[in-house]
């Protein structure tokens, strides 16, 4: 107990200066809190709620929208909006829910979890929810294989047991299987068929059926592999629903939740499949919590999405936009050229996906760039493709083995020089594709594309 | 025609594996890529194919690869000994050896090869790249690169029959400079993902062993992008 009141006592201390310095997204004291109390997390006072919510893409729209739903109801949450997603960030958001008495002074810790790290961290947090969004192919280096991500995510729940509620998509063929024979109540949400037609992947998320290594096949699919599914040798399919989307508007901005004794519709805050998905398991959450339908829907309404994932500027009727796209997660990234292939407009890419710190390390795996569908963007409304960096001839071999035409591909290794590349002539959108954790990176390359246009306007 | 067998893709794809077989195939309208499902049985085993490939799969799926060859071991056997062609990448490379070790479990290979594997689950994933020299039989070193993302390293001694031997980097466990295993043209590197377009030089050599003319598909980018790839690794990689 000295031990953990020292480490306790330590990590507020050096918070507390942190703090003073400008510097409250940092999480330096949780490492030094779990560096000087191992089981730090199992040991300090935990509020009267504790969600949890993990999966490999989603859990930062759901977990905002979990603690905003909280705030706006008046409660006092702790939340890592930085993305502090393992250990060390769990430990400075249970940190700040008490006082140096390990008093817990909060209502709620919303914690969003990296999907790796949940077997470490979850069992001694004992979490009293835990949201799964779903289990999709991501970085080789930090994750390995899904079938990894799920036996990691497994162990937390066969550690949990019955103490955590398991909140689960029903529609992904790996993640539903969580929980299973863990004395956990397993709670699903889902979507009917949205007519989402989705484009084909190379690289499957789950190939084979989980149970009998059956072939599995769908109903239909919303994306990549979630869908309505079923084993061709089995019985394995998609679990009935608690929470079932039964009818999704995205032009509309609707999405109807049927439950057993009823349904509601609720306001969407974007036109993606994905975001509905994220709003669905966030409402799953909150009629678990006892929220009602209306209030459920009024502050949904509230709701934006986080500017991170996309800004634009418009200039002389041509929109320029940085949109993060996740390079090495080959279901965002992925994802993201589906949306440009799919969308109608006269447009050119840049890619500046290379992970920065590679260029002085050893150079990153070539293997992501061959298990994403790099084949989506070979569409006529995509003219130009500029590819920056030190990576840039491996992506260029990689867009002409896609179908790319020669002639639509620039290499450019000095990212600095792209924006002379960019031909604005005719068309309707500029997209630079940049790696999440690099915004300010993506944004300046944008912006000296615009500037550059402003330049050739002027002469 | 060439026939060449690329082995459980449904299984053995997880990090683009089958970007392999699929490349030599448009670099060549000679070769016959067949693609064979874990539920039927192989080509090779009733055919004379010319090249059989194998790529990196989950854990519980490479124990169950192990039963599914088990039955074919004398074939596979004998097809080494006459110089097929086999490419195997990733950790299917464990496979053909004597055994893997996870915790406790002792999961029994092919055995085709004397070591034995151990998986380290718990552990933080290794993940590293390699620089290492292959010779031909024509005397000429061909330069291979390759990525390793692993829960496991294989134990034994590897002098006997490497594949490479490794310039920057780590060999079958981080003791060894020797990288992989070749038996005649059984080529097994524990190497992952697109491994013949990351290695012009090896698919050329390849080709060449099929008596197929050597010229790649998209050659001159393919060779910017290894040799771009190389120098970087060199200037990199200590």
């Amino acid at each position: 107990m000295i031990r953990f009141y020292i480490a306790l006592w330590a990590a507020k201390l050096v918070d507390a200066i942190l703090t003073l310095r400008g510097d409250r997204q940092n999480d330096r004291a949780g490492y030094i809190a779990n560096r000087l109390c191992p089981d730090f997390m199992a040991r300090v006072t935990k509020p009267k709620l504790v969600v949890a919510i993990t999966g490999t893409n989603g859990k930062t729209t759901t977990s905002t929208l979990v603690c905003n739903m909280l705030r706006s109801k008046g409660k006092k949450v702790s939340f890592n909006e930085w993305g502090a997603n393992i250990n060390a960030g769990y430990s400075i958001n249970l940190l700040r829910c008490v006082d140096i008495f390990n008093r817990c002074r909060v209502d709620a810790s919303v914690l969003e979890a990296d999907e790796n790290s949940t077997c470490e961290g979850m069992p001694m947090i004992r979490p009293d929810y835990m949201v799964v969004t779903n289990i999709c192919k991501d970085s080789l280096r930090r994750n390995g294989h899904p079938e990894y991500i799920f036996d990691r995510i497994n162990r937390a729940f066969a550690a949990l047991g019955g103490r955590t509620v398991a909140i689960l998509n029903a529609n992904d063929p790996i993640s539903s299987e969580l929980a299973r024979n863990t004395g956990a109540r397993r709670v699903f949400f889902g979507m009917d068929d949205i007519h989402a037609d989705p484009l084909e992947n190379r690289v499957k998320d789950v190939a084979v059926c989980p149970r009998c290594g059956g072939e599995i096949r769908y109903h239909y699919r919303h994306y990549r592999h979630i869908g309505d599914f079923y084993c061709t040798d089995c019985d394995f399919a998609t679990p009935a629903m608690d929470y079932r989307a039964s009818g999704v508007d995205l032009d509309k901005g609707t999405i109807t939740v049927a439950e057993r004794d009823g349904a509601a519709t609720y306001p969407l805050m974007s036109d993606t499949v994905f975001y509905a998905f994220n709003t669905l398991s966030a409402v799953a959450l909150f009629r678990e919590l006892g929220y009602s339908r209306q209030e459920i829907a009024d502050f949904l309404a509230t709701q934006k999405v986080p500017k991170i994932r996309e800004s634009v500027v418009e200039y002389d009727g041509i929109r320029y936009y940085a949109y993060a796209a996740k390079g090495q997660n080959i279901s965002a990234a992925s994802t993201v050229f589906e949306h440009l292939a799919k969308d109608p407009s006269v447009k050119e890419l840049v890619f500046s996906l290379d992970e920065v710190q590679d260029a002085n390390h050893p150079p990153e795996t070539l293997s992501w760039l061959y298990e994403t569908d790099y084949e989506f963007l070979n569409v006529p409304q995509i003219r130009k493709i500029i590819v920056g960096g030190h990576m840039c001839h491996a992506h260029r071999l990689r867009l002409l083995l896609a179908g790319v035409p020669e002639e639509k591909i620039v290499c450019v290794e000095n990212e600095a020089d792209v924006p002379q590349y960019v031909d604005t002539e005719g068309i309707d959108r500029v997209y630079v594709l940049y790696e999440i954790d690099f915004v300010t990176k993506g944004q300046q390359i944008r912006d000296a594309i615009v500037e550059r246009a402003r330049e050739v306007k002027g002469k | 025609m060439k026939i060449v067998e690329n082995l459980f893709p449904e299984l053995c794809n997880i990090f683009g594996e089958s970007s392999s077989p699929a490349y030599l195939a448009r670099c060549s309208d000679e070769i016959d890529l067949r693609q064979t499902n874990h539920k039927t049985v192989p080509a090779f085993v009733t055919e004379d194919v010319d090249m059989v490939y194998l790529g990196c799969s989950p854990e519980s799926k490479q124990e169950q690869i192990i039963e599914v060859l088990r039955p074919y071991l004398g074939r596979i056997r004998e097809l080494i000994e006459k110089g097929t062609i086999f490419l195997v990448t990733g950790n299917a490379v464990e496979i053909f050896g004597r055994e893997i070790r996870d915790g406790d479990r002792v999961i029994p290979a092919l055995g085709l090869f004397d070591f034995y594997s151990v998986r380290y689950m718990d552990r933080e994933r290794h993940n590293s790249q390699y620089i290492a020299a292959f010779a031909t039989e024509a005397g000429e070193t061909i330069t291979l690169l390759g990525h390793r993302s692993q829960f496991s390293f294989s134990y034994g001694d590897f002098s006997r029959e490497p594949l490479a031997s490794v310039e920057l980097g780590i060999g079958m466990n981080p003791d060894t400079k020797y990288e992989g295993l070749r038996r005649n043209h059984f080529f097994g590197t524990y190497s992952l993902g697109p491994y013949l377009i990351m290695n012009p030089l090896f698919t050329k050599y390849l080709l060449r062993l099929m008596g197929l003319d050597d010229s790649l598909c998209y050659e001159r980018e393919a060779m910017k992008a290894y040799e771009y790839r190389r120098d970087e690794l060199r200037r990199t990689l200590h």
